[in-house]
């Protein structure tokens, strides 16, 4: 019996369905305005629903619900369900996905305005919305799964919506193919708990994992490394982690929404919804965590050495969720979920001001021909000053604070001292280009006439989602605690001398890295200047402004060798192989086609040879 | 006494009340026509006439087996073909009404044919006697020799009646003749009584004759390799309407008769047996889809297709254990739903009937060349059947080829899977051409288009409401396969 609070949580992801289904099927007849009135109010509506569920969900004592919808195909054992599960984990990212994305939504139809194909924008993006939420809803894999390339192929659509400019089709391919990439380890990895446990629901396979597996054994640490294989794909984290940066060549409300606060999270939900597998596979988990460490700092640096402000954003993502993959990897889930509710909130802000920024001055978002914009952008200098320093974690007044604080604790906690220091040192990294950020954006003198004919963004569906978003990513959104005690593991917990020690040394860091930055970027920019003057300094700046080189690394470690097989492979051989299955059957088609003859007599004849051959068959045999 | 009887007379005739009201309708449109001529309303007439029918087959439902006579049984198989059956014709009598519109000769007999040969398609589903069998197979086919040709001053649709004509009855010649041997040897033509019969004389050579010839007389109804020839030549000179019904009603009708006689003849599978059915089903499926791969021509593509859809089906009917039934069912239903959408689509494409340069209908895939750009709805359809006829997951299709693929796996038949799997792989590959061909940029070649009121006709509503079936039923199929577990079991 589906009751009430049954259809509510079926219509959150209903609602973002016939947006995209009203949208796709009108085949831009609909007007822009209609359009986006669609397609915000279908994310809008999610929103209420999702509220709605949230307080019953809360009334109801935080337990968690499952909702069988159907089978989807009945055969023997096989009997996959489109079921849904709520917990404190599911709505959380349930909440952060209709919560979050509706202001993106709602500012993207200010962002959109005018463009061609806005139809089509929307379409995908509440196409996009209905995929994250059944992967975060889903209560099996296959679900998830589902959901998983949903958001995938949405991605890759909205990457790729300016398609007129071939960049962002190859950016569009890019992201799409390395992603997909992981996806094959998470399908493999999904084989094998299918294999191994028998089913893909998430509660069963967290029930029997312990009773079939044993703690660190080779099963549980292999399935464990394939679902992380998926989880890096999509959450841009080392070594799969190089599309992000260029998928920036989407609208900037997708990156806000996709590339920042849902899909490219989606990772470190997954590794936090199959915590039980990986608890039994410490090495791997361990492993997560050092993936997330090099991440972070790897991206920190290569966010120093950008000058277009959405890479600077699109590097800091990949270290944010580097530091959700640290916590992730310490075993302090809740906090990795905390900081990514958290990060949704901040980064999101922080893309929509530089949508603001882009829009307002005419599609300009190089720094380096930006500047001096504080006095006439004022809301979105404030969306930047709040979301950076939420970025910059300072301390006390800023969410993004309270969330990091909780990573650095759980890793000192557990005993991992590097992954702290490195965490530690990210910290700096990240008050240093944040600053450089801001300063070059808004600071200094105007280095363009685009920078000079600024024009502030004017109306509410401007300005709400930022004014919202300014609030939350303030304390005032840490004091949203999401209910995840039941559902995760508790993370290590540390008291004494050494928390305290530890939380002043971040507020130090933060602060002073602050500090330091505003002293090098206002005061001694000759510094910098010099620094870039050296040959040395200029090397490093490249390769940090290429992000470490990976696209090189890559290029040389498999585009080219991929190249040279097929260059010595020209004749190609295995092709002409497998061309004998094309070939073979083209003979084929050739040969039987000659059998049409389009002659009645020799139909007639073929029936009596084939009824001579079945007899002879029948009385021989 | 007399209450008894009365009783059992009563049960019999709401049994066998849909075929009654069928067999009405056919006099009702007669005499309209003999009292005035008007398109519309014989439409009407059969729309409605069909719909009685179908409640009657719906209502009758509770009554559970009813033995009518000793040649006809009222079961709820029967009603499960019957119901497709009726659905289809309705389906054609929609496509039939928009497309003989512009039709100069006269355009009310169509449906006179029609519904004849949906009665003989409800006599064959609830056949259990050799002649039930036979007069319902010949009720079936004599009208669409008629339908095929309705349209007689276009070479094509003649070409294609003829051929049908002749080599139906060449196959018509083996049915009888494997009948008699058949009543030669046992004395009866009571499927039940056959198959004791099998079962204690398996191995009499008369018999076997018997059965192989009848065997070819039922293949050859169902395009089944070698007896496959006619199929492409004939659905691509019939006009819209009447391939559909031969591609749909009319197969699920053999198709269903067939696998009666091989319930009750249960005791005489042998393996050699199973050996001969399986290498036919391979080589349908091979022969099949690897006759369609450069297929220029939509209407004969998709009678390529529909001889390979049958070899699929033929691996359950090889297996015939298990999920067997069910898995019959259920490809019947998929593959009616997807294959009335693609024909649907082309119907809808060549309505209203104009005969130009020897083609009536828009067959060649290059009139679709385009499509989406010009009537990307229409598109959106014949995408889906395309998807669904290869079996791509969230089309009912797949939902389909899985039940097949199970079937044969846990019956651990390899030789069948791996056919169907080469087979599907070969299709997808022509099925994406077509698919491909609709969405490529027109180069302003000769084309056909939709009216543009197509969406407002009934046979348009009809293929939007197939699509979106097919579409609802791959992601949510529960209700066709509880349906069809409730049939078999």
């Amino acid at each position: 019996m589906t009751t009430f609070h049954d259809v509510l949580l079926i219509l959150t992801f209903v609602f973002p369905l016939l947006g995209s289904l009203i949208l796709a099927l009108s085949f831009g007849r609909l007007s822009e305005r209609a359009s986006a009135t669609i397609g915000v109010a279908s994310i809008g509506l999610a929103a209420l629903c999702t509220l709605w569920v949230g307080i019953e969900f809360y009334d109801q004592g935080k337990s968690a619900q499952t909702l069988t919808l159907w089978h989807w195909v009945t055969v023997g054992d096989f009997r996959p369900t489109v079921g849904l599960m709520l917990d404190g984990l599911s709505l959380t990212l349930l909440g952060v996905i209709t919560g979050v994305g509706f202001f993106i939504h709602l500012f993207a139809a200010w962002y959109m305005r005018g463009e061609d194909g806005v139809t089509r924008f929307f379409c995908h993006m509440n196409l996009f919305v209905f995929s994250m939420i059944l992967l975060v809803l889903g209560d099996n894999l296959l679900l998830l799964y589902f959901g998983w390339e949903g958001v995938g192929l949405c991605s890759y659509l909205l990457i790729g919506y300016y398609y007129r400019t071939p960049a962002n089709g190859w950016a569009a391919f890019k992201a799409f193919i390395i992603t997909r990439t992981g996806d094959v380890f998470l399908a493999i990895g999904m084989f094998l708990l299918y294999d191994q446990l028998g089913s893909l629901n998430l509660q069963t396979l967290l029930a029997r994992a312990p009773e079939i597996w044993s703690q660190g054994g080779l099963m549980p640490q292999l399935t464990a490394l394939m679902l992380l294989g998926g989880a890096v794909g999509k959450s841009a984290q080392l070594p799969l982690h190089t599309w992000l940066a260029d998928a920036m060549a989407g609208p900037t409300p997708v990156s806000a929404l996709i590339h920042a606060a849902t899909m490219v999270t989606a990772g470190v939900y997954l590794i936090a919804r199959m915590n039980g597998i990986f608890l039994m596979a410490p090495d791997v988990l361990l492993l997560v965590g050092v993936v997330g460490a090099l991440t972070l700092l790897v991206a920190g640096f290569a966010a120093l050495a950008q000058t277009d402000i959405k890479r600077v954003l699109a590097y800091s993502t990949m270290s944010q969720i580097g530091y959700m993959f640290l916590a992730l990897g310490v075993g302090a889930f809740d906090a990795a979920i905390f900081h990514l509710m958290i990060h949704a909130f901040f980064k999101a802000l922080l893309f929509l001001s530089a949508g603001s920024v882009i829009i307002c001055t005419h599609h300009e978002q190089d720094m380096r021909r930006l500047g001096g914009l504080w006095r006439k952008l004022p809301l979105t200098y404030a969306g930047f000053i709040v979301g950076g320093a939420a970025l910059a974690a300072l301390p006390l007044v800023t969410a993004g604070f309270y969330s990091k604080d909780a990573i650095l604790v759980s890793a000192l906690a557990s005993g991992h001292g590097v992954l702290m220091l490195a965490g530690l040192f990210g910290a700096l990294l990240t008050s240093i280009y944040t600053v450089r950020l801001i300063l070059g954006t808004f600071h200094g003198k105007p280095k363009s006439d685009n920078a000079r004919s600024a024009h502030a963004g004017k109306g509410l569906v401007h300005g709400t989602p930022l004014v919202v978003l300014i609030v939350m990513s303030t304390a005032v959104g840490a004091q949203l605690t999401p209910p995840l005690d039941e559902v995760l593991p508790p993370g290590p917990v540390a008291e004494g001398m050494a928390v305290h020690i530890l939380e002043f040394t971040a507020m130090i860091v933060a602060v002073g890295g602050v500090l330091f930055a505003g002293w090098l970027f206002k005061r001694r920019r000759d510094l910098i200047r010099r620094g870039m003057a050296d040959p040395r300094g200029a090397r490093l700046w490249t390769f940090w402004h290429n992000a470490w080189g990976f696209d090189t690394l890559y290029d040389w470690l498999f585009v080219r060798p991929y190249q040279g097989v097929v260059r010595v492979n020209r004749g190609d051989w295995i092709n002409s192989l497998c061309n004998i299955l094309p070939w073979l059957a083209r003979a084929s088609h050739q040969g039987l086609r000659t059998t049409q003859t389009g002659l009645m007599r020799h139909y007639a004849v073929s029936m009596v040879l084939g009824a001579t051959l079945l007899l002879v068959f029948l009385l021989v045999g | 006494m007399s209450d008894v009887v009365n009783q059992g007379a009563m049960m019999a005739l709401l049994a066998i009340s849909p075929l009654i009201l069928v067999c009405l309708t056919v006099i009702v449109v007669m005499l309209s026509i003999a009292w005035k001529r008007n398109h519309t309303l014989s439409a009407i007439l059969t729309a409605v006439g069909l719909n009685a029918a179908l409640l009657a087959l719906l209502f009758g439902w509770t009554l559970g087996t009813v033995d009518v006579t000793s040649v006809l049984v009222v079961d709820d198989l029967s009603r499960f073909g019957g119901v497709l059956v009726l659905m289809s014709t309705l389906a054609c009598v929609t496509l039939a009404h928009h497309y003989l519109e512009g039709y100069e000769g006269p355009r009310d007999e169509f449906y006179l044919l029609l519904t004849s040969a949906a009665a003989g398609g409800l006599v064959l589903v609830s056949a259990r006697h050799m002649t039930t069998l036979f007069f319902g197979i010949e009720l079936l086919s004599m009208p669409l020799f008629g339908m095929l040709a309705y349209t007689f001053r276009d070479r094509g649709a003649l070409e294609s009646g003829i051929k049908y004509m002749v080599l139906s009855a060449a196959a018509t010649a083996f049915l009888l003749f494997g009948m008699a041997l058949l009543y030669a040897v046992t004395g009866t033509l009571d499927f039940a009584e056959l198959g004791a019969a099998l079962s204690t004389r398996g191995s009499d050579p008369w018999l076997l004759a018997g059965a192989g010839l009848l065997l070819v007389g039922l293949a050859f109804k169902l395009s089944i390799v070698p007896f496959h020839l006619w199929t492409p030549d004939v659905y691509q000179g019939g006009p819209g309407p009447a391939t559909t019904f031969l591609a749909t009603a009319s197969k699920v009708a053999v198709f269903l008769v067939l696998l009666r006689l091989f319930q009750s003849t249960l005791a005489f599978h042998e393996n050699w047996w199973h050996d001969l059915l399986g290498f036919i089903a391979v080589i349908t499926m091979l022969v099949g889809n690897l006759l369609a791969l450069t297929q220029n021509d939509l209407k004969r593509l998709l009678g390529y297709s529909s001889i390979a859809h049958f070899g699929y089906l033929l691996v359950a009917l090889v297996v015939n254990q298990g999920l067997a039934v069910e898995t019959v069912g259920i490809y019947l239903v998929t593959y009616v739903l997807t294959t009335l959408g693609a024909f649907g689509v082309v119907t809808l494409v060549s309505s209203p009937y104009v005969a130009t340069g020897g083609t009536a209908d828009a067959s060649p895939l290059h009139h679709y060349r385009g499509l989406f750009w010009r009537r990307p709805y229409l598109t959106a359809v014949m995408t889906v059947s395309m998807l669904s006829l290869a079996g791509i997951p969230f089309t009912a299709g797949f939902i389909g080829k899985f039940y097949i693929i199970a079937v044969g796996v846990e019956a651990h038949r390899w030789w069948l899977v791996g056919s169907v799997v080469v087979g599907s792989a070969i299709g997808l590959y022509y099925y994406l051409r077509v698919m491909v061909t609709l969405f490529l940029h027109e180069p302003g070649m000769q084309r056909r288009d939709a009216t543009h009121d197509w969406a407002e006709r009934a046979g348009g509503m009809v293929v939007l409401g197939v699509a979106t079936l097919v579409i609802l039923l791959g992601l949510y199929p529960t209700p066709m396969i509880n349906w069809v577990n409730w049939v078999a079991g």
